[in-house]
């Protein structure tokens, strides 16, 4: 990658591990990774089960921290801030659409969204209530905003979770198997939201074990064993793993 | 503040959501509050709170060491030793350089006539200078004075209290110079005491106060008051002078008591060298009179403490469930938070959306417990009254213990609604997300399992107090009194208060009597002038002829005045020599019965009393002691109480007291005594409807108002106890679910491998009866350490009665088998296949 690339990335790691200690097993979840996202691109990671996609979606959430490596988001290092440090950028770079929606189901629709917007300190509470409006506008939510989740399918119910991951505007989308617990024709619709609005600008990061989903993004990362086995496009990384065009993995 | 109300908004929408929780948490806390509250103030009206006069702190409440004395007693309860006489309250507060000011008080009845209506009203009848010393005004018109205390009979003035005024008297302002008739004579009202004041006495609640001078016309059967020098029947209360201390003031007095007692000893006659040593070695004691004397302290400082002390382990109880509760609940929510987390919130936040969501359910189990507590004091006071007129206690809550307890219910529940942030002080977010349930760390599952032992252990202790005390009730009410308290109605009259005349009034009573004989269902009539099994006693001292008491023994005894029919109504058999006959009146040789205790201490046995001579502590009309000769003996009955020991007895015919008094009558039925007391009714009011009928109840019902605190204590016990087993097995119930929701995969894996749905329950079963064990076990030896500081208030019953503990262990058991039955049956029903889909 051209030093040009390096910095206009929106995320930068380099030599990214991950360790994790049970008792006296040491296991490398990841080992020496070394990845790039552009503004603006739309990245998906597959794998087998077990490869690491998800711790590494974990650590680029700042959900959980590397055991070792850099990591740079938006130009600035964190791998080792604080948790109340994290707790802001999470808030305010990172939008999350989880496999199962992580809705509360005490919360309306609407305060679901409103969610995350409560936790940044001084945003109006006119400007809250705007940006869930847009958001839900956004996702065809808008009629539903005073429903509970149990109400509503599941289709409904991860948009809404998409509703929630944009009414922050944050830098990066990352989505963690968002059609895992879809039918097929849900999962499609909340595949097509997503290449909306790359197409419209943001910047997403999805894990999937789904080719036919993988296929929506731009450029494909396949990991085995806790390292970066091919990147590229997808026939050209299929190609590179010699494997049919159905699923990679279950 | 947005987010603070819209956590708010989110806490009510919860607790709305789930009801179950809610309410069990709520009700616990207000529970909690509401007893510790209600037992608390009575705690703090009856031992902590004082006198709202001047400077209570330095009120001192006389009292002498000697055991040994020569007269008559009329004592209301408390220790005997603050009784004095008259004659010597006068020369204490004449002579005295200690005190500031002494004044003397002594409760009674009155007959209380004004505009036409007529009652009968506690009253005290006071020195000239009670107000003064106690520094308490008027709140109409003026309070007395030593001026309307200081001739005899020559100022009948009255004073009423503020409560007696505005509740009886309508908080008419015209009250002050209007005239009433008091006892049947002319009095005139000349004030009304400040507002709050009651008495000196702690207890007492007198309607009208009248000045000591007037005793020869409010207690006209006992006129020798004012001048009978072995008559005690005042209790004193003195102000110590500024700067100095109840030491200094005693050592001050003391000269002057030596001095008096010397005095009084010479015009005791003959006494024995023991009698005089004990009488010259006797002092003054200046005991603390903040909190005014009391002849009821002593019978609710026991009780009480011990209700306080279980109304304390309800509240622990209470505030551990519902920590158990939050615990449980924050367990499920563990995803929840994980995701606020994840969206960016900061630990102070999630902190304050738990704040609030406990500070809700605090602050509404405070509320609940706020309504909760004044029912809870006015049904113990309602309890603790009977049916005296007179109450001990008011019914009005204490605003600062009112708000602790509402502190601890909130200080609790918001303390464990925060417990999330223990647990997800590391949070594992990725874990948290992904999982379907909640998390849980094993630290937690200890905590919920500690808290559930402790709550089994808890209400082990509080069991084991309830089976104490329903024994204690149990054994009470199984007691032999000595004579046959079934088919008795009982009540009580004053003629005097009827406006009898002294010579009128052995008459009047024979002529009751002998009604009440011919009824239609009696069988026989008893009248005495010291009520059976009430908590009264009259006596004194006494000699015997050939007796000399031994060192350290008590030569007190009880006396009472009896009718010749007294022995066979009541059936209390003869064991040797004769009953009173129609013939031992005034005028014949003064005769006695006496008890066999008596016959033991004082004759040497049964056989040899009969032909003994007693000087008894009868006055005559000139205030003389009198001697009788012992003509028969009765077996052992109780008097003071079911509880109380059987005192040596000497019995009186009524008929030969010179000094009349007020009489107890006890009407021996043949049908149900309670269908008779509206017969008796008629028949008193035919025969004079002056004569007011007091306490006109069954003997079984004097007997449950003897026992009212023993009742009490008993119930509220049984109430705790019960309540206290509910709560924990709500605990248990609460951490055996959420522990069973969270094994779900396991025991769908166990079931898929081959367990048999027994074998489930057994697992369940094993976890539950481990807890039980552990709690029961560390239960026991605390209840029985627990038990020996009440064995005083135990009857017929061991602290470590092992009946009660195995009873204890078996329905704590039980309680916790059916608490595990859901639970158990939730785990058995578990579908492989629908648990292992989950992972």
């Amino acid at each position: 990658m051209s030093k040009e690339a390096k910095s206009s990335s929106l995320i930068q790691i380099d030599g990214l591990t991950k360790v994790f200690f049970t008792d006296e097993v040491e296991t490398h979840a990841l080992s020496g990774i070394h990845l790039s996202i552009a503004r603006g691109e739309y990245l998906a990671m597959s794998g087998p089960s077990g490869c690491g996609k998800s711790t590494l979606l974990s650590i680029l959430g700042l959900l959980d921290t590397p055991s070792g490596g850099q990591y740079n988001l938006n130009g600035l290092p964190v791998a080792n801030l604080t948790f109340a440090e994290r707790s802001r950028i999470r808030n305010q770079e990172i939008g999350f659409i989880f496999q199962s929606f992580n809705l509360i189901g005490d919360l309306t629709v609407f305060e679901n969204v409103e969610l995350p917007l409560t936790y940044r300190s001084g945003m109006a509470a006119s400007e809250r209530k705007d940006r869930v409006a847009r958001a839900l506008d956004r996702v065809g939510m808008a009629h539903r905003t005073r429903h509970y989740p149990a109400q509503l399918s599941g289709g409904q119910q991860q948009r809404v979770a998409v509703a929630r991951a944009l009414a922050g505007s944050p830098s990066i989308l990352l989505a963690d198997e968002p059609t895992g617990n879809l039918d097929s024709k849900n999962g499609e619709a909340v595949m097509t939201l997503l290449a909306e609005l790359h197409a419209e600008g943001s910047t997403i990061c999805m894990v999937t074990h789904d080719v036919r989903f993988a296929a929506h993004a731009q450029r494909q990362v396949h990991l085995f064993d806790g390292k970066i086995v091919a990147e590229g496009e997808l026939q050209q990384l299929l190609a590179e793993l010699e494997q049919p065009p159905v699923r990679i993995a279950r | 503040m947005e987010s603070a109300l819209k956590d708010l908004r989110y806490a009510f929408r919860q607790l709305l959501r789930s009801p179950g929780f809610a309410l069990t948490a709520i009700l616990t806390l207000a529970l909690g509050i509401g007893a510790n509250t209600a037992i608390f103030s009575l705690l703090d009206q009856a031992l902590l709170r004082t006198l709202p006069v001047r400077d209570p702190g330095s009120l001192v409440v006389l009292e002498d060491t000697g055991r040994s004395w020569k007269g008559s007693m009329s004592d209301h309860g408390g220790d005997q030793a603050a009784y004095f006489s008259y004659p010597m309250y006068k020369d204490l507060r004449d002579k005295n350089q200690a005190l500031d000011g002494l004044l003397a008080t002594s409760p009674t009845n009155l007959g209380f006539l004004r505009n036409g209506s007529s009652k009968l009203v506690s009253a005290e009848v006071v020195t000239g200078n009670y107000f003064t010393v106690l520094g308490v005004g008027p709140a109409l018109g003026r309070v007395l004075t030593q001026a309307d205390d200081l001739q005899k009979n020559g100022s009948p003035v009255a004073v009423l209290s503020y409560d007696f005024w505005k509740n009886f008297l309508g908080a008419d302002p015209g009250v002050v110079g209007s005239n009433v008739s008091i006892n049947g004579q002319p009095f005139q009202i000349v004030g009304v005491a400040a507002q709050g004041f009651h008495s000196a006495i702690w207890g007492e609640n007198p309607n009208v106060f009248v000045p000591m001078c007037m005793v020869p016309t409010v207690l006209p059967s006992v006129d020798d008051r004012l001048t009978a020098r072995f008559n005690r029947w005042l209790n004193i209360v003195g102000r110590l002078k500024p700067g100095h201390s109840r030491a200094q003031a005693e050592a001050s007095i003391d000269p002057l008591w030596h001095a008096l007692r010397a005095e009084e000893l010479k015009s005791l006659g003959t006494v024995s060298p023991r009698f005089t040593k004990d009488f010259l070695g006797s002092r003054m004691r200046l005991l603390p009179g903040a909190r005014g004397f009391s002849y009821q302290r002593e019978n609710f400082q026991k009780p009480l403490l011990a209700v306080m002390g279980m109304s304390l382990l309800v509240l622990i109880i209470a505030s551990v469930n519902v920590a158990s509760l939050l615990l449980v609940r924050s367990a499920s929510r563990g995803r929840e938070f994980s995701l606020r987390f994840a969206l960016g919130a900061e630990a102070s936040r999630v902190a304050q959306q738990l704040l609030i969501e406990g500070l809700l359910i605090g602050v509404a189990g405070g509320a609940v417990g706020m309504l909760f507590a004044p029912l809870a004091i006015r049904a113990l006071v309602s309890r603790l009254a009977g049916d005296q007129t007179s109450v001990a206690f008011t019914t009005e809550i204490d605003l600062r213990l009112l708000a602790f307890n509402f502190g601890i219910a909130l200080g609790v529940s918001v303390l464990f609604s925060l417990a999330p942030i223990l647990q997800l002080r590391k949070p594992d977010l990725t874990l948290a997300l992904r999982q379907q349930s909640g998390t849980s760390t094993g630290g937690m599952l200890r905590l919920r399992r500690v808290v559930v032992c402790l709550q089994i252990g808890l209400s082990v202790v509080l069991l084991v107090a309830a089976g104490l005390f329903a024994r204690t009730m149990q054994q009470l009410r199984a007691v032999d009194v000595g004579f046959n308290t079934a088919h008795l109605a009982t009540f009580h009259i004053d003629a005097t208060l009827a406006g009898y005349k002294n010579e009128q009034i052995p008459a009047i009573y024979q002529r009751v009597i002998e009604m009440l004989a011919a009824l239609p269902g009696t069988q026989g009539v008893a009248a005495t002038n010291d009520a059976e099994l009430a908590g009264t006693s009259g006596g004194g001292s006494v000699e015997v002829t050939g007796y000399v008491a031994p060192p350290d023994t008590s030569i007190i005894i009880e006396a009472e005045g009896v009718n010749t029919g007294y022995f066979a109504a009541l059936q209390v058999p003869l064991l040797t020599g004769r009953l009173f006959t129609d013939g031992d009146t005034v005028g014949h040789p003064l005769v006695a019965v006496v008890n066999e205790s008596f016959a033991k201490t004082f004759c040497g046995g049964v056989q040899t009393c009969v032909g003994k001579i007693s000087d008894a502590p009868i006055p005559d009309v000139s205030n003389n002691r009198v001697k009788v000769e012992i003509v028969g003996v009765v077996r052992d009955a109780k008097h003071l109480g079911v509880r109380d020991p059987v005192k040596p007895t000497l019995f009186a015919p009524l008929r030969q007291y010179t000094v009349p008094s007020d009489i107890y009558l006890y009407v021996r039925t043949t049908g149900d005594p309670a269908q008779e007391l509206t017969v008796i009714r008629k028949a008193m009011h035919q025969l004079d409807p002056a004569l007011a009928l007091d306490n006109l109840r069954t003997m079984d019902t004097q007997i449950d108002d003897n026992l009212q605190n023993d009742r009490m204590i008993a119930l509220l016990a049984i109430a705790f106890g019960a309540l206290a087993t509910l709560l924990a097995g709500v605990g248990l119930y609460g951490v055996l679910a959420y522990s069973i929701a969270q094994r779900t995969r396991e025991i769908g894996l166990r079931i898929a491998l081959g367990s048999s749905r027994l074998a489930v329950v057994r697992l369940v079963l094993t976890e539950l009866m481990r807890l039980a064990a552990l709690g029961i076990v560390i239960a026991i030896p605390l209840a029985f350490g627990l038990s020996k500081l009440v064995q005083s208030q135990l009857f017929g019953v061991s602290a470590a009665d092992p009946s009660i503990l195995l009873s204890v262990t078996a329905l704590i058991s039980l309680v916790a088998l059916v608490a595990a039955l859901i639970p158990a049956r939730r785990a058995a029903s578990v579908q492989p296949i629908i648990a292992l889909r989950t992972e």
